[in-house]
């Protein structure tokens, strides 16, 4: 076989790029629709609980229920539709990923009765920051460092806020950073990486 | 001295070979997901999937999930190998490119 150096610079190039392709697109199957509806949920939560403060706990109740309802169907659809990759140790890592998220709350509220956080905003990013403490454990856990990544970057947005920025100006600085951070990762990953 | 694969180095079983070995050791992918990944027609990726089975790099199962019929694929362990080969070849092809314009300089 005669394989000059231009044909094995292209082969190698299109063997990286393919590689990546299918790691990212597997990651994109599964993540890409949870983060674009947990996004969304939390721009408008936050939105809302900027320009109605005093409906705060109703929204971010009914908004949080609605995410359950859709984590649920995406679930249902995604099992419906088959899976895009099966692994033996897929069952494993399912029945431990379902103890995992009750376990995440269970502890942050657990803790939530220790600090006692005086006020919303204080009590809004002990649980962001936790949630995104799972993100960054689940990423290292599946290999995924784009979720290690986003965790990452959530959290500090989230110490910037909470630090930072007046009190005011809190959900606003949230809607954008964190549930735009969520959002924006979830359509980049659905619209680049299928 | 690595030496490459005639079955693997036509472009579109290369593509096919390198998505498989970036799945991790027994993992498989589902059929339709890989052929919309890579672009390719029904026809045309039932092909040269055919000839990877044939030489043994790729195993082809097919199943039902929630009683609908699935496909999924893997690269054997014989297929990651001559992936493998196949790649120190084409560096080996560089790289010895790339010694050649030193000693021209």
């Amino acid at each position: 076989m005669n394989v000059t150096n231009e044909d094995a610079v292209q082969s190698l190039a299109q063997v990286e790029e393919v590689m990546a392709k299918t790691r990212q697109s597997l990651v994109s199957a599964y993540a890409g629709s949870f983060l674009i509806l947990w996004g969304f949920i939390w721009v408008v939560s936050y939105l809302g609980t900027h320009f109605f403060l005093m409906w705060a706990d109703w929204i971010w109740n009914i908004s949080s229920a609605l995410g359950i309802i859709g984590t649920v169907f995406i679930i249902r659809r995604q099992y419906g539709q088959g899976p895009a990759r099966r692994n033996p140790s897929d069952k494993r890592f399912l029945l431990r990923t379902i103890l995992f998220w009750p376990l995440v709350f269970a502890y942050a509220f657990a803790w939530l009765s220790i600090v006692k956080p005086s006020n919303g905003i204080e009590l809004n990013a002990f649980l962001v920051t936790a949630v995104m403490f799972a993100y960054v454990v689940m990423g290292l856990w599946f290999g995924s460092w784009l979720m290690v990544i986003l965790g990452v970057v959530v959290t500090g947005f989230t110490l910037v806020g909470f630090h930072l920025i007046p009190a005011e100006y809190y959900c606003l600085w949230m809607a954008v950073t964190a549930g735009g951070g969520l959002l924006g990762t979830g359509l980049y990953m659905k619209l680049r990486w299928r | 001295m690595a030496e490459l694969d005639n079955t693997i180095h036509q472009p579109v079983r290369l593509q096919i070979m390198s998505s498989l070995v970036a799945l991790d050791a027994g993992e498989e992918i589902e059929f339709v997901h890989l052929r919309k990944l890579l672009n390719l027609t029904d026809g045309n990726f039932g092909a040269h999937l055919a000839k990877l089975e044939e030489a043994g790099y790729v195993k082809v199962k097919k199943t039902f999930v929630v009683r609908k019929p699935r496909t999924f694929i893997t690269a054997t362990g014989k297929g990651r190998d001559a992936f493998e080969e196949h790649i120190s070849a084409l560096k080996q092809i560089i790289g010895a490119q790339q010694k050649n314009n030193l000693k021209g300089k």
